[in-house]
């Protein structure tokens, strides 16, 4: 591709050290996040135009604690911010719509989340419809099994289908400095695990841990004033679907992951890497069968979310990886998928594409 | 203080009260007379019923039908060790269930005894409490069990006629969720000198503000502060900010009285430190611009137990207060440009 005045890249990313269980408060950790993408691109910050965060109160269990992360930003003087109650991803979308109105140049997307302050088994109990399911106590590991189960009765996947997806992406992990849960690992030895929730075992679930990342994205040519080959963002959409997973016709295929891919222009040309944000093994076969992928696409060669899950952060790390794949690896067309909510209620997908 | 990072528990507990607009307000009616309702849109039934048709946005109407008890299972679950917010306290399974009458499954518990006896297709039925404690709330159903007869249910998918006025119209919730935090390398600097009777800032090397508590960033700069950087403060300085607080009884507030809270811009400080209270003198003679000084608790009184890394600034129980020095008042040029 040619970019013009009106595209927008990824031209820098930066993570922390991903750990199960923190000493550092939200804003800490973005501020190291912050600070390392913000060193990596050569940047003063008061050249940025824009900054965006996505992250939840209820994970750290602070109101407005994503008021005291703005700290970390130095906002002497006043700067243009903005906050999603979502992941990061999220935050980068608004990022690059912001970007488009052409007065600024830079913007810097951020997600944070301290996860290992809560239990993820009760946590998310109050996402859900709050008449039909929260005085259920209905978990998202229950919500999740439910979609499995009926994802391996429908015959398109087996359990050991699932257990091969775990295997696959922790084995990826090895050489991801990034990753946290990371190993060479067989089916068979997965397979022999108990259920936490039928059919999911341990291996299956999302890790916990705490992490903070970074984007910077920027306009036009001034991409290139931070970076030899920016990720240029030739498309990028989002779909959400009902709140309630069992109002969806079928849930084990995602409609919205579908129409956000088709909206992204996903199927304009080979992809040569995609991470996939599902924080559920068996959900990177839903994704990567709704995104229409195939063989010929490597998947998570970073290990995906199964080697790190902060939810508000890994799926702007899929964002990331994919652009790093232009960015530092020599791919030219890469995507990025990034979910939210219920079974995959929700799912943002982009594509990213280097100059040739 | 000991070595080992201290860790703090909190509960978040609120109760609320949600109001249910009409169409659950009718689904809730009838669950607590005993009788489950879908609604009729777009040529099928939802059931629990929703205000819209989920396809197309349109009003879902008010074509009521009578659904259940008896449903088929159409995913399951099953949960070995429930948590405090599950309705069962024994291992029991969630399923999809469809009702007889309903196109679409609902969520609901199952107390099948084992997970042996769950699988799709599987006929339960809805077990309910007693009538006096049904309050029209999805868990006046406890659970769904194995139907004792899997014929259909009888009057499913015939029509209900709603009553022209609604028994229930709000549904009452309870938030209960567990946290354990840890302590910041800031917080427990912070908390150890106040058992020591100190207060301590940190003073940003770029800008030379210093800022206190400490927040192990300069947030005007936006580098990190650590150790190197903490200077003691005094405990001296001027009320920058007040407000009176009229306490309004919700659900943990334990003041009675109008009580004040003040930010302190301490002597030589760039950042403020928040809800302090000022001895001695009424909330309705607090002004900006008094001098006051700190009230220590004694040493062998001092707690630090409630300074978690929500608590920036906060003195715990190792500061009683703060006191009027007497002096005059501090002119507003002096604190004037700080933060927050």
């Amino acid at each position: 591709m040619a970019p013009t005045e009106n595209d927008i890249a990824i031209v820098g990313f930066a993570q922390t050290a991903p750990d199960r269980r923190t000493q550092l408060t939200e804003a800490d950790l973005v501020l190291h996040a912050t600070r390392a993408v913000i060193a990596d691109v050569g940047l003063d910050k008061s050249e940025i135009g824009f900054t965006v965060s996505g992250s939840c109160d209820y994970l750290s269990g602070q109101a407005f604690s994503f008021v005291q992360n703005t700290d970390a930003y130095g906002m002497v003087p006043a700067i243009n911010e903005s906050h999603v109650e979502m992941d990061g991803a999220w935050a980068l979308y608004e990022a690059y719509v912001r970007l488009l109105q052409g007065d600024i140049d830079v913007a810097m997307a951020v997600g944070v989340g301290k996860n290992s302050n809560s239990d993820p088994s009760t946590l998310y109990t109050i996402e859900f419809d709050p008449y039909y399911l929260t005085p259920l106590g209905t978990d998202t590991w229950s919500l999740a099994a439910l979609q499995a189960r009926a994802l391996l009765d429908s015959g398109k996947a087996t359990e050991r289908d699932f257990a091969d997806v775990v295997v696959r992406n922790r084995a990826n992990a090895k050489s991801n400095p990034y990753a946290q849960v990371k190993g060479d690992y067989s089916a068979d030895e997965l397979l022999a695990a108990d259920y936490v929730r039928n059919p999911l075992r341990r291996h299956d679930l999302p890790p916990t841990t705490d992490q903070a990342a970074a984007i910077i994205l920027a306009r036009g040519k001034r991409a290139y004033d931070f970076c030899d080959r920016p990720a240029w963002i030739t498309g990028i959409d989002h779909r959400i679907e009902a709140h309630l997973p069992t109002v969806r016709k079928d849930i084990t295929t995602s409609v919205s992951t579908r129409l956000a891919a088709q909206g992204a222009g996903v199927g304009k040309g080979p992809i040569e890497v995609a991470e996939v944000h599902a924080p559920f093994g068996f959900q990177e076969l839903i994704v990567t069968e709704s995104l229409g992928l195939d063989a010929s696409t490597e998947i998570n060669p970073s290990g995906g979310a199964l080697a790190t899950h902060s939810v508000m952060v890994a799926g702007l790390i899929r964002m990331g990886e994919a652009a790093n794949q232009i960015i530092k690896n020599g791919k030219n067309r890469t995507l990025a998928h990034a979910t939210s909510g219920p079974c995959l209620q929700q799912n943002l997908v982009c594509v990213l594409e280097g100059e040739q | 203080m000991a070595d080992t990072v201290q860790e703090f528990v909190f509960n978040l507990t609120f109760p609320f009260s949600r109001t249910l607009g009409s169409t659950l307000s009718t689904f809730a009616s009838a669950l607590a007379q005993g009788q489950i309702i879908g609604v009729r849109t777009g040529g099928r039934v939802i059931a629990p019923p929703l205000e819209y048709d989920p396809e197309t946005a349109a009003d879902a109407g008010t074509d009521w039908v009578r659904v259940g008890p008896k449903g088929t299972v159409s995913s399951w679950t099953w949960i070995p060790e429930p948590t405090n917010l599950h309705p069962l306290d024994h291992a029991f399974g969630f399923a999809f269930i469809t009702l007889d009458g309903a196109d679409t499954p609902m969520i609901h518990a199952v107390d099948a005894g084992s997970e042996s006896a769950m699988s799709a297709g599987m006929r339960v039925e809805a077990k309910f409490k007693a009538p006096a404690d049904c309050v029209g709330r999805i868990d006046d159903i406890i659970a769904f069990v194995p139907a004792a007869d899997p014929s259909p249910s009888e009057g499913a998918g015939e029509p209900y006629e709603a009553p022209a006025e609604n028994d229930i119209t709000e549904m009452d919730a309870f938030c209960d969720l567990t946290y354990i935090d840890n302590a910041s390398p800031t917080t427990t600097m912070w908390a150890k000198a106040l058992m020591e009777g100190r207060l301590i800032g940190q003073k940003c090397p770029q800008c030379a503000r210093t800022i206190v508590g400490p927040r192990g960033m300069c947030s005007v700069c936006a580098i990190e502060l650590d150790e190197s950087h903490v200077i003691e403060v005094p405990d001296r300085g001027v009320v920058s900010n007040f407000t009176v607080v009229t306490p309004v009884q919700y659900h943990g507030q334990t003041e009675t009285e109008p009580f004040v809270r003040c930010s302190i811009m301490l002597d030589g400080a760039d950042a403020v430190i928040a809800q302090q209270e000022i001895l001695d003198i009424p909330a309705t003679d607090v002004r900006v611009g008094m001098r006051v000084a700190c009230v220590w608790a004694p040493a062998n009184e001092r707690s630090v137990d409630d300074i978690d890394n929500r608590s920036r600034g906060s003195g715990g129980d190792a500061i009683l207060g703060w006191r009027l020095t007497g002096e005059p008042d501090e002119p507003a040029e002096n604190y004037l440009d700080r933060m927050m």
